[in-house]
């Protein structure tokens, strides 16, 4: 959280404000209030119940409770219909009163028919209190599957935060342990001066030698170029320090050239044309002369100084 | 010139915001003028009980003039008032009786400036919500100046308030965001104003050792001061922390100064040390790496100037929009408005010292340029020459008679609020 990146010596707070909030929101993916939730799952219901046009089944509910209704009516226009809520009534006088004049009423009337007809009402309640019941879960559902739909966008951000950590620390764990290799058994004072850990004090990529040239087999080591990250025994001390005193006494700078800057091989023939000594050189080699020049300061940079001091 | 200060108490030893205000407004103002305080003989602002005696005295070379107060405080009438002028319908007797059961009530002091109002050039009420300013301001409307120190709640919404802010000879803001609440509010912008605030009196050389030696406080810490109760947003403070805490990477503790009715929680690295007089607060602030200010409702947060001051950061709530206006203002503070962003702008302030230090600057900064004494007086001393060569305008309107104070037609103060945001 602390890292976030401010240019200017003058503060801004309402500038690091925001950078701090980009960052929990980067951190915590999208977040969401419960009433966004709600809304979010409400538009998705609708769009569920109403897809539109071209969509398959758009009138997938309705027709579900079309047909489940008509099951309800069904299931109530039997036989066994009870006549006698045509008779009801919670006036006790008025019951007994029915009850004495009901067998005359039958006379004039079909009560079973009535009966039936009345019926369907009352499926239609109870149809009515299904649906809703049924739209509830529906609605519920939708929510708790927006919800987990969210929480997994917000999981899959944080295994990506964790997996691109851990490949950050794999790489420096990888770097640390090259470093260590490159530790010589006994002191240097070339290879032991001081570099900061995690800050690459290398000059640009443009100033390094090329890496991608292939040795001439006159400057090729019998025993082929050394591998990079294999530790330096006396053996190759020795022939790199020969090979420098080769180099000196044979490919000299030629005159009017001038060391490079601060890190940077001297240009000993055309600019672009890299020089023949710095081809045939293990790469590894330069970059141990490059950083140790960087590191101690600039009088020691330049090809032409031997920072071997034996 | 001959001023008065009017404020409801006054003492070395009352240390509301109010009252330090108007007693180093008025220490300030006496080596330019004639200064006089009129206040009550109140200590307590719960029971308003005369603790004082009545009569005059010179406090740091102040006269301050004490008059009893006729009532104390009902609490019990003053909530359900309150309750009814707020959140209902009501008429203006209800606010008259609110504010009267608010208190301080002293018709002392009220009387001295119906008689002797006129021998005062100005007088300065301060805190528009208490019986003195308000009827003071009634007393002497020519002379009146009003110090409101309004805050953004429910209360600027009572409609008894608008005829003062209206007839104001002339107001003095502590922050454009009070300015601009009263001004909505009260429709007074031909009301002559200006923002001042009030400076702060830091000492030379605080003593951040003599602190961390005499409560045992080590490690880095951040540092509320105030009193700590519900309203001033500590309940928030202790939960946001406590999470805040939990975290691994965090090292501060949180140091509390201050005293309230609301309970700290047991952490251990929660420390309460209670009250400190001036020096060991400012030994407390400058030894804190950050000045935590929970409270929503501020008019100016004076520990935030102190802290500035010192050039210490600030982590306010966003939710105050005086404290979020002086933070943006000054570059000497950040504003969180919930629980991720506090730990992640308080863990941003103790883990990056670029940023630390660069907003203590600009705090500093802020502070020299707009609240160091000498601008605070020069703007009290321009304002007072401007207004002294102005004719007086609108005056406040009397209060209405019997019949217009019992017409039940006034809106509930908290919609009138809420309907300005």
């Amino acid at each position: 959280m602390a890292d976030f990146n401010v240019r200017s010596d003058s503060v801004n707070v309402e500038h690091i404000m925001e950078q701090i909030r980009a960052r929990i929101r980067e951190k915590r993916g999208v977040d969401y209030t419960e009433a966004q939730i709600r809304e979010l799952a409400t538009a998705r219901l609708e769009k569920f119940l109403d897809p539109g046009p071209g969509t398959v089944r758009a009138d997938l509910l309705q027709e579900f409770l079309k047909k489940r209704a008509a099951t309800d009516v069904d299931e109530l226009t039997g036989e066994d219909v009870d006549e006698t809520v045509l008779f009801e009534t919670h006036r006790p006088w008025l019951r007994a009163v029915r009850r004495i004049l009901r067998p005359i009423l039958k006379l004039f009337l079909n009560t079973k028919a009535l009966a039936a007809l009345s019926a369907p009402s009352k499926a239609e309640v109870s149809r009515r209190a299904l649906d809703r019941l049924t739209f509830e879960l529906m609605h519920n559902m939708v929510v708790e599957m927006t919800r987990l739909s969210i929480e997994v966008k917000n999981l899959t951000m944080r295994v990506e935060s964790m997996q691109s950590r851990l490949e950050f620390n794999e790489r420096r764990a990888r770097a640390l342990e090259s470093a260590g290799v490159y530790k010589p058994s006994e002191p240097e004072p070339i290879v032991q001066a001081p570099r900061p850990p995690v800050r690459d004090v290398r000059p640009p990529v443009e100033f390094r030698p090329r890496q991608d040239v292939q040795p001439t087999s006159a400057t090729q080591p019998s025993g082929g170029a050394p591998v990079p990250g294999a530790p330096d025994g006396p053996g190759q001390r020795s022939r790199r320090r020969r090979r420098r005193r080769g180099r000196r006494g044979g490919a000299a700078m030629p005159p009017g050239s001038q060391p490079g800057p601060l890190g940077q091989p001297a240009q000993s023939g055309q600019p672009g044309q890299p020089s023949p000594a710095g081809d045939s050189m293990p790469p590894q080699e330069h970059e141990y002369r490059l950083d140790d020049a960087s590191a101690e300061g600039p009088d020691e940079g330049g090809a032409d100084t031997d920072p071997d001091p034996q | 010139m001959k001023l008065a200060v009017v404020v409801q108490r006054y003492g070395l030893a009352i240390h509301g915001g109010t009252e330090l205000h108007a007693r180093y407004i008025a220490e300030h103002l006496a080596q330019h003028a004639d200064v006089e305080v009129l206040t009550t003989c109140a200590s307590d602002d719960l029971t308003w009980a005369n603790d004082y005696k009545s009569g005059s005295e010179t406090i740091r070379g102040v006269r301050v003039r004490r008059f009893r107060v006729s009532k104390s405080r009902r609490a019990g009438a003053a909530a359900r008032l309150a309750d009814r002028v707020l959140h209902q319908t009501h008429s203006l007797a209800d606010e008259l009786k609110w504010i009267e059961a608010e208190g301080p009530v002293s018709r002392a002091l009220v009387r001295h400036l119906w008689k002797h109002g006129e021998s005062y050039d100005f007088c300065l009420f301060f805190d528009y919500r208490y019986c003195p300013s308000f009827y003071g301001a009634h007393a002497v409307p020519s002379r009146a100046i009003l110090v409101p120190r309004a805050e953004h709640d429910e209360i600027i919404g009572a409609h008894v308030f608008r005829d003062v802010f209206r007839g104001a000879r002339a107001i003095l803001y502590n922050s454009p965001e009070e300015r601009s609440l009263i001004q909505a509010v009260a429709g007074n912008p031909h009301v002559p104003g200006v923002v001042v605030g009030a400076g702060a009196d830091v000492p030379q050389n605080p003593q951040p050792a003599r602190f961390r030696q005499k409560h045992n406080v080590r490690g880095p810490f951040a540092i509320y001061i105030g009193r700590i109760d519900e309203r001033h947003g500590c309940a928030e403070l202790f939960r946001l922390f406590l999470q805040y805490a939990g975290q691994p990477s965090s090292r501060l503790s949180l140091v509390l100064l201050g005293e309230g009715p609301m309970p700290i929680p047991t952490h251990p690295k929660i420390t309460h040390v209670g009250v400190l007089d001036e020096a060991g607060k400012f030994d407390a602030l400058s030894a804190a790496e950050v000045l935590l200010i929970p409270s929503r409702y501020e008019s100016l947060s004076r520990t935030a100037l102190e802290a500035w001051a010192l050039g210490k950061p600030v982590l306010a709530n966003a939710k105050s929009d005086v404290l979020k206006g002086q933070c943006v203002r000054s570059n000497g503070g950040l504003c969180y408005q919930n629980a991720d962003e506090f730990a992640g702008m308080l863990q941003a302030i103790e883990q990056n010292r670029w940023l630390s230090s660069s907003l203590g600057k600009s705090g500093r900064q802020y502070f020299r340029d707009h609240f160091d004494w000498r601008v605070v007086e020069r703007k009290y001393h321009e304002m007072l020459v401007q207004l002294q060569k102005a004719v007086p305008g609108a005056a406040i309107e009397p209060i209405p008679g019997w019949s217009g104070r019992r017409r039940r037609d006034l809106a509930p103060a908290a919609d009138v609020v809420r309907r300005l945001s």
